[in-house]
């Protein structure tokens, strides 16, 4: 059926690729580089509806992405101040954020591809993996991945675009709402049940 | 050592405090309660001692964008075609050419320099004027210096985060930096007034396609647009100055250090932290 063994074994990668999870592989690159394939292949797939797309977003997002460990670190300080109620509920509210906010600027996948540079260990469970998203006819975007590794489960804890981190950015923005909202972590919240309910 | 520091902090708290006074009363955020410890260390994070006339300003910027800018850009982006959008965006960052090359001398990065001097010098020749991005295609790719960030390898301060009008965000730092430039930039001087009439609102209509949809998105995901924009500010700058590599100072989301101690220097240290 095969002409040669490689094509054998790359029919199986891509096998692979398709149906395994993303978390699980041999190390955080080869991870990083499948979630990527896996990603555009899915996400850019031909007429899927827009609920289709957002419901496979999602679930790559919770398949590669230490979801609960980000929301944690984007409260910051207020972390420690917050209730155990709160707790719970802004996670809750963070993860339905997160998918609205990204799913749109993951629209357009099409023609493009991603390339792991290199990786560089940042502590004895953390990876940083340098990639790179390639567009035809335009300067590519560096994508750098903090990735949190136990054996061969992998989880995304950040991702930096041309040396802008996501977690970074949201814990400023959070800082900044609590602080007009008086130092407490419920109007945060309710700013954020507002905005996933309004759009 | 020691003393320096606690020099360095008075001097920077009284310059702060005058320029305080300089403004508006109402241009000054109240420092919170000393015994609100998170407030405070919120606040001091921040870096942000006039963010109710950073606010304002933001407001006032954002209104000239809607009034001009903004409907400018829309017929730029949609009227004329992409490549030709192309032709004008590499002519114009072509004229920062020798801008850069200064910058990239006054750093001791004597092999970017060297770089950016090839690529003016294809650019402006074969690249007609610096209309192609020959250099680019012959994998010489565009890097981008300012004395903001020469001010930065410097090791001097960036100071309170400022948004100035037309300019936009800045501080004391990218502020000098943007007044160095334009000083230093031949085409300043060399070129006749209709050139230099033409090329600012050139470059503000150039830079504003740039980031059209990221700008749209923003405003649509944020919660607080000017916490965003200023949060992405300084993180570019920071990226920026350690030409574009990967830093790990930063804490970590998912470690035990997860949560961010507040520094004694606050962002500042962070900033000015030597980077490769």
């Amino acid at each position: 059926m095969y002409r040669s063994p490689t094509s054998a074994l790359s029919a199986f990668v891509l096998l692979l690729l398709v149906y395994a999870s993303p978390a699980v592989a041999a190390n955080p690159e080869i991870f990083i580089k499948g979630l990527g394939d896996k990603a555009i292949a899915s996400l850019n797939e031909q007429g899927i509806s827009q609920d289709e797309r957002i419901k496979r977003f999602q679930s790559l997002l919770n398949d590669a992405f230490d979801l609960p460990q980000i929301a944690r670190f984007t409260l910051g300080r207020y972390w420690r101040v917050a209730t155990d109620a709160e707790k719970t509920e802004f996670v809750e509210v963070f993860e339905k954020f997160v998918i609205q906010t990204y799913s749109a600027r993951f629209q357009d996948l099409s023609g493009k591809k991603l390339t792991v540079t290199q990786s560089r260990e940042v502590s004895a469970t953390q990876t940083l993996v340098l990639s790179e998203i390639l567009i035809p006819g335009k300067p590519s975007i560096k994508i750098n991945w903090r990735v949190h590794s136990k054996d061969t489960q992998h989880k995304i804890v950040d991702v930096m675009v041309q040396g802008i981190s996501m977690s970074v950015t949201q814990r400023d923005e959070f800082a900044a709402v609590i602080r007009q909202t008086g130092g407490k972590v419920g109007g945060l919240i309710k700013a954020l049940r507002r905005k996933t309910a309004s759009n | 050592m020691k003393v320096v520091r606690a020099f360095r902090i008075r001097v920077r708290g009284t310059i702060a405090s005058a320029a305080c006074i300089a403004f508006l009363a109402a241009g000054c955020a109240t420092p919170p309660p000393a015994d609100d410890r998170e407030a405070v260390a919120a606040f001091n994070e921040a870096n942000d001692p006039y963010e109710p006339f950073n606010r304002a300003m933001l407001d006032f910027n954002l209104a000239l964008d809607k009034a001009i800018l903004k409907p400018v850009t829309y017929v730029y982006r949609e009227g004329v075609p992409d490549p030709l959008q192309t032709n004008v965006h590499n002519f114009l960052s072509n004229l920062r050419g020798p801008i850069v090359f200064a910058n990239d001398l006054l750093q001791g990065e004597f092999e970017r320099a060297g770089t950016t001097l090839l690529r003016f010098a294809m650019n402006s020749t074969i690249g007609l004027l610096g209309i192609n991005d020959f250099a680019a295609e012959a994998s010489i790719p565009e890097h981008e210096e300012d004395f903001g960030q020469t001010l930065a390898t410097w090791n001097v301060e960036e100071g309170p985060y400022l948004v100035l009008p037309i300019f936009g965000p800045s501080n004391p730092r990218d502020g000098i930096g943007l007044l160095a430039d334009s000083l230093m930039d031949p085409f300043t001087w060399l070129t006749p007034f209709e050139f230099r009439a033409a090329r600012t609102p050139g470059q503000a209509i150039d830079r504003r396609a740039q980031a059209y949809d990221q700008i749209n998105d923003l405003e649509k995901n944020s919660l607080d647009f000017y916490a965003v924009i200023r949060s992405l500010y300084r993180q570019k700058r920071r990226s920026e100055i350690r030409n574009g590599a990967p830093s790990s100072s930063k804490p970590i989301p998912g470690g035990l250090s997860g949560l961010p101690t507040p520094k004694p220097e606050g962002q500042q240290s962070k900033a000015t932290s030597p980077g490769k």
